[in-house]
């Protein structure tokens, strides 16, 4: 096991682009290396170690190399882009684009984290013990496919556009979701335990469970009757009608 | 100024009938010259191809490229051509680069530049959009431009056609050109700009356009009488009606016959028409879609007073963006697309839809092998100019990778290998097997492009032209293009020198130097009793329907960087 302790040396104001920051660069590593990694701060590069104190124990293989945050990381951007295993916890509040594109592994946030959460993520697992803003799991601006694959769970709340053009895989909110979300979703799975507001806008497919009320269902969708799911009977819609979409909204 | 002489150039310029001939080449102050003196700066070209800088005369560089930003910022993270597409950082030298189909104003300047290019010329401008062309022009670096002006659905134009005033016709042409800063007119789906204003569209050339009582040609005839009335260095460039329909290649040859009556007033063509890929089209549907460039390429083969480009389909993501607004919207909802549309008040329409070129797809396989079927059957290579009609067919930054299918039947049968059978049924490129050489090659990408645009100081390496060289890291008489293709496609990929007026901008396919290009715009002289009379017609028009004044129409000098003014005699 190789575990890497990073603590910001001192808060950063400008944005710190940490796209380098995961356990497939970190692992076998010495803290020299690790010190030496460049990061995009503001419009220029500079050495990783000039902004965090690295602590190393032990030297291992990717799967078991785990990147512990210490504090708030707040305006560090891009935690665990492209990662494809081993684990990274984060003590505090993250910035945006936590787990771009990630691909295996595990990523555990006690804090609350910025927009983007799991964008384009394509396996592996992110955990959130705290609040989420815009965009969880959502498509990079433009493209018509975002999370493909993998789990997100929020043990709080999130903001609008949650799963926003999602492809598969499974976002788990336990609190409440605001505007739109799982809109022009095209697959995957969505479980929302409390409430949400006009859900699954424009969706071709997947299936979207709302648990607690639902607030301006969109009139594009048809109702088919009741399913039930782990014991519990939902109302069946059907849609978006508006694009010929074959997706499921299970609400109460 | 400066003095440099290029020794060991292995020549190709086929304006003087150079084929391949190693030679010397002398520059003084950013012009061709006969000799130079002994303190002149030496590069060696080591016997490398060199041709004169590149002439794009077919693209979509500023102003509408804009909405394709807007509706594909994917766009700027893809890097599909290593080099000349995705993020680059800044340098020293260059300032920060994205995008593939769509890039940075910055970086389309940067990349035609590796490229061995140096000048070219956005195909349309809508008068009313054409501040903003010049603005983005402004920012495009190293390149000398030009752009053509969109008259094809315009109010005034229609009207005076059908009222039979050609003198106030030609006034209001040459102010569109001054009001624009444009190099030519541009005719996009005469009529039907204006039709996609009621949900509609033209038809063929003699399908009235709504509340006009003119047909397409009458449109095209009207400005072509024009165009050489006020002797422009351009013909009329023409995007024919019924574009991306099955069975067009007949309008196409419709609309080529219709211009065999007309007498251009300068030693060029009478007609270029455009992108003819997306118009040699035969079938009845997508069903029974097949290759219609045979019968093109027939006819072309006959007739000697037009010229036309390729819009060449490269496989992989393009955006296409026209004025032909029906167009787009048939393609977004064929393809589920995203889907741009708008209307340019009293002017035209425009659309901008992304799409996918795949090669899997029978359509898409046909539609490449037609841009090549056009390149190869027609004989002769000074009326055809090579484009992909970037990025509709596809970004620029392909063109070497183009340029290889039409030198190597070998890397087309690459390419074919993976096509089905029903798209091998539907072409004709399996059966032909020449090749270009780079003579040929030269005279598609720099020659005609000179002679057409009537600028016979670009695309030619004669004494007294611009200084705009390229180098490329290719020997000619010890390679072999139908097999060595990807030396050809690299050494394409990145000039090893670039000169732009005399200055190296480019060398071993890094930029050097990003010197500010000219802008090429046509002031044409009408009388002035008849462009008063004129105004006073267009003044109603901004009275009573446009959304801006006169005052604030016109595109002014400051918009302009080194503007170079054609002046045109218009005889009435």
């Amino acid at each position: 096991m190789q575990v890497v302790r990073l603590s910001l040396k001192e808060a950063n104001k400008i944005p710190i682009e940490a796209d380098d920051i995961n356990p497939d660069n970190f692992a076998g590593k010495t803290e020299e290396e690790i010190k030496a990694i460049q990061v995009w701060y503001g419009n220029s590069q500079y050495p990783l170690g000039e902004f965090f104190n690295v602590k190393i124990e032990g030297s291992d293989s990717v799967e078991n190399t785990k990147i512990v945050f210490e504090g708030d990381v707040s305006r560090v951007k891009r935690i665990g882009q492209n990662m494809s295993a081993g684990e990274i916890e984060i003590n505090g509040n993250v910035d945006m684009h936590c787990g771009f594109n990630m691909r295996g592994g595990k990523i555990v946030i006690n804090g609350d984290a910025d927009s983007w959460l799991g964008c384009e993520m394509a396996g592996g697992e992110i955990i959130l013990n705290g609040n989420a803003s815009y965009y969880v799991g959502s498509g990079y601006r433009g493209e018509s496919c975002g999370m493909r694959g993998g789990k997100i769970t929020i043990n709080g709340n999130a903001r609008d556009y949650l799963g926003e053009h999602m492809c598969g895989g499974e976002i788990l909110v336990k609190g409440n979701v605001g505007l739109l979300p799982a809109i022009s979703n095209n697959g995957g799975k969505i479980v929302i335990e409390g409430n949400a507001t006009m859900p699954a806008s424009e969706m071709k497919n997947g299936t979207v469970i709302i648990k607690g009320e639902t607030s301006d269902l969109l009139p594009s969708y048809k109702e088919e009757g009741t399913e039930e799911v782990e014991g519990v009977t939902y109302r069946k819609f059907v849609g978006d009608v508006n694009v010929g979409g074959k997706g499921v909204l299970l609400i109460k | 100024m400066s003095e440099i002489l290029i020794k060991n150039a292995n020549v190709c310029d086929p304006a003087q009938g150079i084929n391949c001939e190693t030679m010397d080449i002398c520059i003084k102050d950013g012009k061709i010259v006969e000799s130079v003196s002994a303190n002149a700066k030496v590069i060696d070209a080591e016997g490398r191809l060199t041709m004169a800088g590149g002439f794009d005369g077919h693209t979509h560089s500023a102003g509408k490229i804009n909405v394709g930003r807007f509706i594909n910022p994917n766009d700027a993270r893809k890097n599909l051509v290593p080099g000349l597409s995705g993020q680059v950082a800044r340098t020293e030298k260059t300032r920060a680069q994205v995008g593939y189909n769509t890039p940075n104003t910055y970086a389309i300047g940067y990349r035609y530049a590796k490229l061995g290019y140096t000048t070219i010329c956005e195909a349309a401008i809508p008068l009313l959009a054409a501040r903003h062309t010049h603005e983005e022009f402004k920012e495009i670096p190293i390149l000398d431009k030009m752009g053509l002006s969109l008259f094809g659905s315009n109010w005034q134009v229609m009207e005076y056609i059908r009222d039979k005033e050609p003198e106030k016709l030609a006034a209001y042409v040459a102010w569109g050109l001054r009001a624009s800063r444009g190099y030519g007119v541009k005719i996009v789906n005469p009529g039907g700009g204006e039709a996609w204003g009621w949900g509609k569209n033209v038809s063929g050339l003699y399908d009235p356009v709504p509340n006009f009582d003119v047909t397409p040609a009458e449109i095209l005839m009207g400005l072509a009488e024009v165009n050489e009335r006020l002797q422009l260095p351009h013909s009329v460039h023409v995007h024919c009606n019924n574009l991306g329909k099955p069975g067009n290649y007949a309008t196409t040859i419709e609309t080529m016959k219709l211009f065999e009556k007309v007498k251009p007033s300068r030693d060029r063509q009478a007609l270029h028409v455009t992108h003819v890929q997306f118009n040699a089209y035969a079938g009845t549907s997508w069903r029974d879609f097949e290759t219609g460039a045979p019968m093109v390429a027939d006819y072309v083969n006959g007739a000697d007073h037009m010229t036309f480009d390729l819009g060449q389909v490269i496989f992989g993501p393009a955006v296409t963006m026209t004025a032909d607004g029906p167009v787009e919207y048939a393609n977004a909802r064929m393809l589920h697309e995203k889907w741009s549309n708008q209307d340019i008040e009293l002017e035209d329409a425009s659309g901008v839809v992304p799409l996918f070129y795949s090669p899997k797809s029978f359509v898409n396989a046909v539609q490449w092998a037609i841009g090549l079927e056009l390149a190869l059957l027609v004989k002769d290579p000074w009326k055809i100019m090579f484009t992909t009609d970037s990025p509709n067919g596809g970004s620029f930054v392909n063109y070497p990778e183009a340029f290889t299918y039409l030198m190597s039947a070998k890397r087309r049968e690459e390419v074919i290998s993976g096509f089905s059978k029903m798209a091998l049924d539907r072409m004709v490129l399996p059966g032909i097997d020449r090749e270009l050489d780079f003579y040929e090659l030269a005279v598609m990408t720099r020659s005609t492009q000179s002679k057409m645009y009537s600028r016979p100081e670009k695309g030619n390496l004669k004494a007294g032209s611009d200084a705009d060289i390229a180098i490329y890291d290719i020997l000619p008489g010890q390679i072999d293009p139908s097999i060595e293709y990807a030396k050809v496609k690299k050494a394409f990929s990145g000039a090893a020198y670039t000169l732009k007026d005399g200055e190296i901008v480019v060398k071993n396919g890094e930029i050097e130097a990003t010197p500010k290009g000219k802008i090429y715009w046509v002031n044409a002289k009408v009388p002035s009793a008849i462009d008063s009379a004129m105004q006073k017609d267009i003044d109603v028009k901004f009275k009573k329907y446009y959304t801006v004044s006169k005052a604030n129409y016109m595109v002014e000098d400051m918009y302009l960087q080194k503007p170079v003014e054609i002046a045109t005699e218009g005889v009435f």
